[in-house]
């Protein structure tokens, strides 16, 4: 099942879907990269409440898409990991370094528009 | 005790297939959810390390018991090219097909038991249990 | 000694004992129970029906005549069902069928002693005095036959010996499962949750810490950031007396996690003695935001959380409801 993506002001949000596949992941990546460029977005949240299974597959394709939407210019925030699947990230060895996390769609909205307004200050 | 399930693995979604069987066992088992949610995340790693190094192969899911410890084995099986070095293989970072790596050492972290034999030429078992508390 | 019906309790302590087949068989092995032994106890059978009603009486007059065994048959009517109940107990003795049902009978005996807390002493007790009330009336009705007796005795002695095996272990069985709800209680109560402000929980731990307590703590603390929204959790392990690398490590994991959810966990309450041993023995904790009291644990949240406290001059006498807000 392909992977939603809606555009809210200068963000896109994208909510991934419980049995999302290998190949849905990877579609989705190019894709948000696409669209930060077209759309000149500032940031992205991908919402994972749903997500029951965190594998090394899913948190690596999630970091490289975090890397390559900051090579455009902007953020990515991961929300709504659930406990479980944090933990069996963490006992996997899946920390996703660099990428942000918030609790839910509200915390992660807000956490953007911080690192916009920093970024704002930093003159970019 | 029921017996065992058996999920072909040849494209994408029947890993999410293996890995909800899984979970639907360990839940009717008495796993706590942290540990059901061990258990699904690595049965997606080893049947997707059937995807990537054989492209086809089964995952088998079957409730076990020891006195009074209540547990689960999974078994995934594949009759592709093998493994040549077990040791390099379970070393964390090490991968040959572009993944992170951390499939097959990753499992062996989420779960109690963990085996592997592999044949060259032959293909791939690993076994892994995990046991209630 | 309660109904003969099957119960979910000792269907349930079959399982636990793994008592199958085989191994109900590998049990007689060990009792040297063969064949010839059924053979002897289906012989002894025709004997025991014919002493039972005597034997049992023996046999309670021998309980009641003891204060510890008396206070257990105070009601009457108790007393006669118990009577028949061990009656029919004594005479599967001789029945010669040792099958899984038998051993399911002898465990609901157990169970049914354990409830009313019947020591195992005068469980043993009483079983030697049955002994010795059967082998005096074998050696009358086989005066004539010497040589039989003890053979048949040593038969019996290895039934019983089964089930006294069995009636131990149920006790056991029960005991660790006590033991284990106690327990399982007592962690409950033992680790709170306090919302301290609207984001802010405070988790204070107190007593030692296992590995499966620690697995039990992690899964309080991350469901709870999810219940109450929180984005800082202070750890206090002030209460706590010793941390090993095993447990630093999980709790490691554990802010690891709580970082993957979006919230900031800060461990307070770290003892000199317990940040050395930490060093020594090679804990990294780098990852994790560790202070010294629980005080500063409280101030550090607040600064994340972007509360500045001020003290009141001149200090309130009452405290007003919406200090410190």
């Amino acid at each position: 099942m392909r992977v939603p993506i809606l555009r809210q002001g200068p963000y896109l949000i994208a909510s991934i879907q419980a049995a999302v596949t290998d190949e849905d992941l990877l579609h989705l990546g190019q894709e948000v990269v696409e669209r930060v460029g077209q759309y000149r977005s500032r940031g992205v949240i991908l919402d994972v409440t749903v997500l029951d299974v965190m594998d090394s597959f899913a948190a690596r394709t999630l970091r490289d898409l975090a890397r390559a939407v900051r090579l455009r210019g902007a953020e990515t925030v991961i929300v709504g990991i659930q406990p479980e699947v944090a933990f069996s990230m963490v006992r996997l060895g899946l920390s996703l370094e660099g990428v942000g996390t918030a609790l839910d769609l509200e915390d992660g909205l807000a956490l953007l528009d911080q690192h916009v307004r920093r970024r704002g200050k930093g003159g970019r | 005790m029921d017996g065992e399930t058996r999920v072909p693995i040849c494209r994408d979604s029947d890993i999410i297939l293996a890995r909800q069987q899984g979970r639907a066992l360990a839940a009717q088992l008495g796993f706590s959810s942290i540990d059901q949610t061990l258990i699904a995340t690595a049965i997606s790693e080893v049947a997707r390390n059937i995807l990537l190094y054989a492209r086809q192969g089964e995952i088998i899911l079957r409730p076990v018991s020891q006195s009074e410890k209540k547990g689960i084995t999974v078994i995934a099986r594949d009759e592709g090219p093998g493994i040549p070095d077990l040791t390099l293989a379970l070393q964390n970072g090490y991968s040959t097909s572009n993944s992170l790596g951390l499939g097959l050492p990753g499992a062996k972290r989420l779960m109690d038991e963990f085996a592997i034999v592999s044949e060259v030429g032959k293909g791939t078992t690993v076994t892994m249990t995990k046991w209630t508390q | 000694m309660g109904e003969p019906r099957h119960s979910s309790t000792t269907l349930a302590l079959m399982q636990e004992l793994a008592l199958t087949e085989e191994e109900i068989a590998r049990r007689k092995a060990f009792l040297e129970f063969h064949d010839e032994d059924v053979q002897r106890l289906q012989e002894l059978g025709g004997l025991a029906q014919q002493y039972a009603d005597e034997v049992i009486e023996d046999f309670y007059r021998h309980l009641l005549a003891f204060d510890e065994s008396r206070r257990f048959f105070t009601d009457p009517a108790v007393l006669a069902r118990v009577k028949a109940a061990q009656r029919d107990y004594f005479l599967r003795l001789t029945r010669g069928v040792y099958d899984g049902a038998y051993v399911e009978d002898r465990l609901r005996i157990g169970v049914a002693h354990e409830r009313i807390n019947l020591p195992v002493a005068l469980y043993v007790g009483a079983y030697g005095f049955y002994l010795r009330a059967v082998l005096r009336r074998v050696q009358e009705a086989y005066q004539h036959r010497p040589a039989e007796v003890l053979p048949l005795f040593v038969s019996l002695l290895k039934v019983v010996f089964l089930d006294m095996g069995l009636a131990i272990e149920t006790y056991l069985a029960q005991r660790e499962r006590t033991i284990r709800l106690q327990q399982e209680a007592i962690r409950e109560l033992s680790t709170p949750v306090l919302p301290l402000r609207e984001r802010l929980l405070l988790l204070p731990l107190i007593g030692a810490i296992d590995a499966q307590r620690a697995q039990q703590l992690t899964a309080q603390l991350l469901h709870s950031i999810r219940a109450y929204r929180a984005k800082v959790v202070v750890m206090d392990i002030t209460g706590v007396p010793a941390v090993d690398s095993a447990v630093a490590n999980h709790f490691i994991q554990t802010v690891q996690a709580a970082r993957l959810m979006g919230a900031t966990v800060i461990v307070s309450g770290l003892s000199p003695e317990v940040a050395h041993t930490l060093v020594r023995i090679g804990v990294d904790l780098g990852m994790v935001h560790t202070v010294g009291t629980l005080q500063d644990g409280i101030e550090a949240a607040e600064r994340l959380l972007g509360y500045t406290v001020q003290k009141l001059e001149p200090p309130m006498l009452v405290p007003h409801p919406e200090e410190g807000q």
